[in-house]
């Protein structure tokens, strides 16, 4: 492997080292959920290889169980993947000069916390080869990290009673993401209104209410973002 | 869905999961995401959070509404070790932790 590539992906996995500890109990949670929502412990592998982004795995958990129809299940993972629009548009950048099967590749591993950590530093970074070995250093890190922690939930899930209500180890996970989005007024409307809707709306057919939720929690966010704009500039 | 249809699921959220993360690396260098679709997108998660979580703490399809029960109690317990401590581990053991206890209560 070119020694500045090799370079780079230490250079990766050194940043994302200790954001990547952080995950641990997290892959642990999405295991246990995965398992004790009725996934088999080789469906729930397979889904964590395939899908590879916990937040839409835990959350299409009760659909995908529920046996709400594809194209809603297919619509709610979007929905909570359009973070990963931003993401794309933000780092783009980094990777217009990268061969198309390493932004093949890299569409597969950019999660939020390579994200986060690496977005501003490989848009820095001149040198393609080193750029490109930092992001799949770091990328690879947190693969395997992931996979590791997530097959050690899904098998200890055999070992807890049934009685434990493990599948609420994915909502504590999910709130977890959800309470420091909440730090921003406007991201707590968003939230309150989608959830106070999806409670009223919770008996539409076919869990449609979901959608409709967050449809009416979206049109609440900019409405109120728009609103605090708008009193700001007048002052 | 089981089986077979099961797996069709999972190739198809990998595929939908790869295009929303790869839209702008695969895309090219012409293409941007305008400021105003961008303001938009960035309350999708907090929306999408919101709608899913609130039926597992209140009460979902088909179920009455329960404003006192253990979720809901625990999921606050949860928000406030969140608030307070950065600690990743401490959340799913408070969390859990309330809910047993709550329900062992109950009976």
């Amino acid at each position: 492997m070119n020694p500045v590539v090799r370079e780079g992906m230490r250079e990766g996995v050194r940043r994302i080292f200790t954001v990547s500890l952080g995950l641990i109990p997290w892959a642990i949670a999405t295991g246990l959920a995965m398992r004790a929502s009725g996934l088999t412990a080789g469906e729930s592998l397979a889904m964590n290889l395939f899908v590879y982004a916990a937040t839409a795995q835990l959350g299409t958990l009760p659909l995908l169980m529920g046996g709400a129809p594809l194209w809603l299940i297919l619509l709610t993972a979007t929905v909570l993947n359009l973070r990963f629009v931003i993401y794309s548009a933000a780092v783009s950048p980094a990777f217009h000069d990268q061969a198309w099967a390493r932004r093949v590749a890299a569409s597969y591993g950019l999660v939020d916390v390579v994200f986060i950590v690496l977005g501003p530093s490989l848009l820095e970074e001149r040198d393609p080869q080193r750029r490109w070995g930092m992001f799949a250093g770091a990328a690879l890190w947190c693969w395997g990290s992931w996979q590791a922690a997530t097959a050690l939930g899904i098998f200890a899930a055999g070992w807890v009673p049934a009685d434990w209500s493990l599948g609420f180890m994915g909502t504590i996970a999910l709130l977890v993401l959800l309470v420091p989005l909440c730090r921003d007024r406007a991201m707590l409307a968003t939230a309150f209104a989608a959830g106070i809707a999806a409670l009223v709306l919770r008996d539409l057919p076919l869990r449609t209410g979901v959608i409709a939720a967050v449809v009416l929690g979206l049109v609440v966010g900019v409405v109120f973002d728009r609103m605090t704009a708008l009193r700001r500039r007048r002052g | 869905m089981e089986g077979l249809g099961l797996y069709g699921v999972f190739a198809a959220m990998f595929f939908t999961t790869w295009l929303t993360r790869g839209a702008f690396l695969l895309a090219g260098e012409r293409v941007r995401l305008p400021a105003g679709m961008q303001r938009f997108l960035r309350f999708a998660p907090a929306a999408a959070l919101g709608a899913l979580i609130a039926p597992e703490l209140v009460g979902g399809t088909g179920q009455p509404l329960d404003f006192f029960s253990p979720r809901l109690a625990a999921a606050v317990a949860v928000t406030l070790v969140v608030l307070r401590w950065r600690n990743p581990w401490l959340p799913f053991f408070v969390g859990m932790g309330v809910l047993l206890a709550l329900q062992h209560l109950e009976g």
